[in-house]
């Protein structure tokens, strides 16, 4: 079969919503794109764990550190999905380890802000998790099989995550007035770099057409970041917290709430490895890595035992 | 810095197959990488059953399934000519499908078993045996390359999920507690 009727049948396939699978044919710029999505949405996950990492032994009671140790082993769990959805397409996971540690890969961006008290924990699970879920069920619709399985099983598992952040954010909200500036503040700090995970404006984003065509995402970054807005507003509002955007209003004609101006030099300049945390994390990841080396060691050496009959 | 040539951490790939209780079919979950069979159980708990319900967990390592979609199938027939060496003795396969475009977690399910003397004998019969009106993808498993989670290690693995329901979204109230806050707050 010649190239352009195997990519007029993928095509068809897709139109269906039928599920490409490994093994299936697919177009070389299907299977880049899909690399560079789910090995930064794998990385993603993996350096996702370190912001909220970092407080586990600080919770402020045991419930609060189990739900959270939670948390992180599921972000942990949700890397692994999504590395080895990415080699079912020829990656190795090796290779996109080194890349991250090695500061070649990219990750969201959002993981590069500082989390400087509890109610940072509140607010991420919230607002950042709710970011992500927005765009991962999106994803769940996936053309690509083993990144939509990984997605549904990601979403089942991160609707706790925002909403154990919620639940803070209502208890901080119906607080003290200390309290509630502690959660006003997280708010202040985390509301524009939430925004921008969505990605750039649809005006800006050059993949989106053809990642839409191929059914690789199915809505665009600005329809997720309108969505995620007009939920968003109502609620914080209700718990009477200000939404740091002295621009922010309401169109009756549209019924969306208009965001003022994202400030997309300091994406940039965060993408680029300047943002607050962007070194902090790396040393981290690198540091973890040294740091579990004599265990993958043991485990290996165990299993070259095990190969040779030595282990009784 | 660990190099790609360290093989530092890409160990084999384990396929792993969840049982949820006893009687269901075994379904294919995802996979790990781990240096042997017994780890790759433990990672496979871990990645997979950090929530009920399982009572059983299979991992095969990837490179001993014959995995094959519609689509391969219809392209290239070839794999129907590949010989029986004539010392290959029977031996049972485990036969898995995926038979719908439905949106799931889960991938291929164990419909069956048969003995065949190759993978693509067992292929061939299958197609026979386990006929469907959609099947999308078939995985061939040699039933003695399987490792199986010990019986009487359920209540130590798998159970301890059950209690934690701080991992359940349910465990949550914040719909009837903003529902609450918006009723009583003055707008």
């Amino acid at each position: 079969m010649s190239e352009a009727a195997q990519l007029q049948q993928f095509e068809e396939r897709i139109a269906r919503g039928e599920k490409i699978e490994p093994g299936d044919w697919m177009p070389e710029k299907y299977r880049q794109q899909l690399i560079r999505m789910i090995s930064q949405h794998a990385h993603s996950e993996i350096v996702g764990m370190l912001p909220e990492g970092a407080w586990i032994t600080r919770a402020p009671n045991l419930r609060r550190k189990m739900v959270l140790l939670a948390k992180v082993q599921d972000e942990a769990g949700h890397g692994q999905y999504l590395y080895h959805a990415a080699e079912t397409l020829g990656i190795s996971r090796e290779e996109m380890i080194d890349a991250l540690l090695e500061g070649r890969a990219k990750y969201a961006s959002v993981f590069n802000y500082p989390t400087l008290n509890w109610a940072d924990n509140a607010i991420i699970g919230w607002l950042v998790d709710g970011a992500a879920i927005k765009n991962q069920t999106m994803l769940a619709r996936c053309s690509y099989g083993p990144y939509s399985r990984a997605m549904v099983r990601i979403c089942a598992e991160e609707s706790f995550h925002m909403k154990q952040g919620k639940e803070m954010v209502i208890q901080y909200a119906q607080g003290t007035p200390l309290q509630r500036q502690m959660v006003q503040d997280a708010l202040n700090r985390w509301w524009w770099p939430t925004l921008m995970m969505f990605g750039l404006p649809d005006s800006e984003s050059y993949n989106s057409p053809q990642l839409i065509r191929w059914g690789i995402k199915t809505r665009t970054n600005d329809e997720l970041r309108q969505e995620f807005v007009n939920e968003l507003v109502p609620e914080l509002s209700a718990l009477d917290l200000a939404v740091p955007d002295p621009e922010l209003r309401y169109d009756e004609e549209s019924g969306n709430w208009i965001y003022g101006p994202i400030d997309w030099d300091e994406f940039w300049q965060v993408v680029k490895g300047n943002g607050p945390c962007n070194e902090e994390r790396l040393r981290a990841r690198r540091q973890a890595h040294e740091d579990g080396r004599w265990v993958r060691e043991a485990m290996l050496a165990y299993a070259e035992k095990q190969e040779a009959g030595l282990v009784v | 810095m660990s190099g790609n040539s360290t093989r530092d951490t890409q160990w084999p790939r384990f396929e792993l197959f969840q049982q949820e209780q006893p009687g269901k079919p075994h379904v294919n979950v995802g996979s790990v990488h781990a240096p042997d069979g017994e780890m790759a159980l433990l990672n496979g708990r871990d990645v997979f059953v950090r929530r009920p319900e399982c009572h059983n967990l299979w991992a095969v390592p990837a490179r001993q399934i014959l995995a094959r979609t519609a689509m391969e199938l219809a392209a290239d027939d070839g794999w129907l000519d590949v010989p029986v060496p004539p010392d290959a003795a029977p031996q049972l396969y485990r036969i898995f499908q995926k038979t719908t475009q439905r949106r799931s977690m889960n991938y291929v399910t164990h419909v069956g078993d048969l003995e065949a003397r190759t993978a693509e004998e067992a292929l061939k019969l299958a197609q026979r045996r386990f006929a469907a009106a959609d099947v999308f993808v078939w995985w061939i498993v040699p039933a003695a390359a399987i490792l199986v989670s010990d019986e009487d290690q359920v209540e130590s693995l798998f159970r301890p999920a059950r209690d934690k329901t701080y991992r359940q979204p349910q465990a949550y109230r914040t719909l009837s507690q903003m529902q609450e806050i918006k009723r009583t707050t003055p707008t």
